[in-house]
């Protein structure tokens, strides 16, 4: 069992039109990383430099907000990842 | 006191017993600042005005344009190149006279915001872009009074009751990030989302009910389906931990 990546539905273009991943990884980063590899188109619309997720993104461990360090937070077997993007209009 | 009018007008609600006549004075006695007239703005004041809200001060310093029309319902056809705050005022004043419309054609900011939002015991986010929050969330830090922010795109929307001091605030949540622009979005999805912030602020001012702190409600209407996040206080939070909260 590892860790389940469920995607907005905007990034599924990028991931085989696949709503949820399931990743290994003993943080968010590492399981992004390891999605990337199979997924690399996913790499630009979740990451805005390097190593540094756009300012628009943001994960959920558990159903719970991984702000502000998301990329360093530890997950474990059996954890669920959101990753879902900003809105701002009004 | 409320008028034999408004008794009349406010029954089916004075009837909800967490609500009846002191929660009914309590809206009659209140101040609310929403600050945009647009998307979410118009079911937000409309709903605060028809549920008897004492005050509604209005900012937006914007004019109607025709393409607002398909989700701004403030704004009719024949209200095109006027100011935004004006027809919000006839709609609001033409549904209930009771409540008075208060209007600032400006732009809010940093150096203005703490004087206009003055007297309020609420501030709605009905914003269109995250700078605009941050302040609006400075101002409610200020003065600790709730700020209940929501937003929208396309089908989708999100809603959280901030309460200073208390819960996670704008600065707990985003960076202060601006994204330019024009945004596609369906005229229901504001208007769920602004009735879900008038409900809110219509629980706050009333007492009842468990508010939506600490917790992002998001709305996916291409699926029909409502998630709750749960959000927390940064303990390094630059807006909220400076000072008072
Ligand atoms: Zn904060």
């Amino acid at each position: 069992m590892g860790i389940s990546v469920h995607l907005h539905r905007v990034f599924q273009k990028y991931c085989g039109n696949l709503e949820t991943i399931e990743a290994k990884g003993s943080t968010v980063q590492e399981c992004l990383r390891n999605i990337l590899i199979l997924y690399p188109e996913l790499e630009k619309a979740i990451f805005f430099a390097e190593g540094k997720l756009h300012p628009l993104i943001e994960v959920y461990v558990n159903s719970s907000s991984a702000y502000p360090d998301a990329l360093k937070k530890e997950v474990n077997d059996g954890d669920k990842i959101h990753i879902i993007h900003t809105l701002a209009g009004g | 006191m409320l008028s034999q009018d408004e008794l009349a007008r406010y029954d089916r609600q004075i009837m909800i017993p967490e609500i009846g006549l002191p929660g009914q004075e309590r809206l009659k006695k209140s101040r609310v600042f929403i600050a945009g007239a647009g998307g979410l703005g118009s079911p937000v004041s409309l709903y605060l005005a028809a549920a008897g809200v004492g005050t509604l001060v209005i900012a937006d310093y914007d004019r109607v344009d025709i393409t607002n029309l398909n989700r701004q319902i403030l704004h009719w056809s024949k209200d095109v190149g006027a100011k935004k705050v004006e027809s919000a005022r006839e709609k609001i004043e033409s549904l209930n006279a009771n409540t008075k419309v208060e209007i600032i054609d400006e732009t809010i900011n940093d150096d203005n915001i703490l004087g206009l939002t003055n007297g309020c015991d609420v501030i709605i986010d009905a914003m269109d872009n995250i700078a605009a929050r941050f302040v609006l969330n400075r101002a409610a830090i200020k003065r600790g009074i709730p700020f209940i922010h929501g937003a929208v795109s396309g089908m989708e929307g999100r809603v959280t009751t901030i309460i200073p001091g208390e819960t996670a605030c704008i600065g707990c949540m985003y960076r202060d990030y601006t994204k330019p622009g024009k945004f596609p979005v369906l005229g229901v999805t504001p208007g769920v989302i602004g009735i879900i912030q008038a409900t809110e602020v219509i629980k706050y001012l009333t007492g009842m009910g468990r508010l939506l702190t600490n917790r992002l409600l998001i709305y996916d209407g291409m699926d029909l389906r409502f998630r709750e996040f749960k959000l927390s206080r940064n303990p390094e939070c630059m807006e909220c931990n400076t000072g008072k909260g």
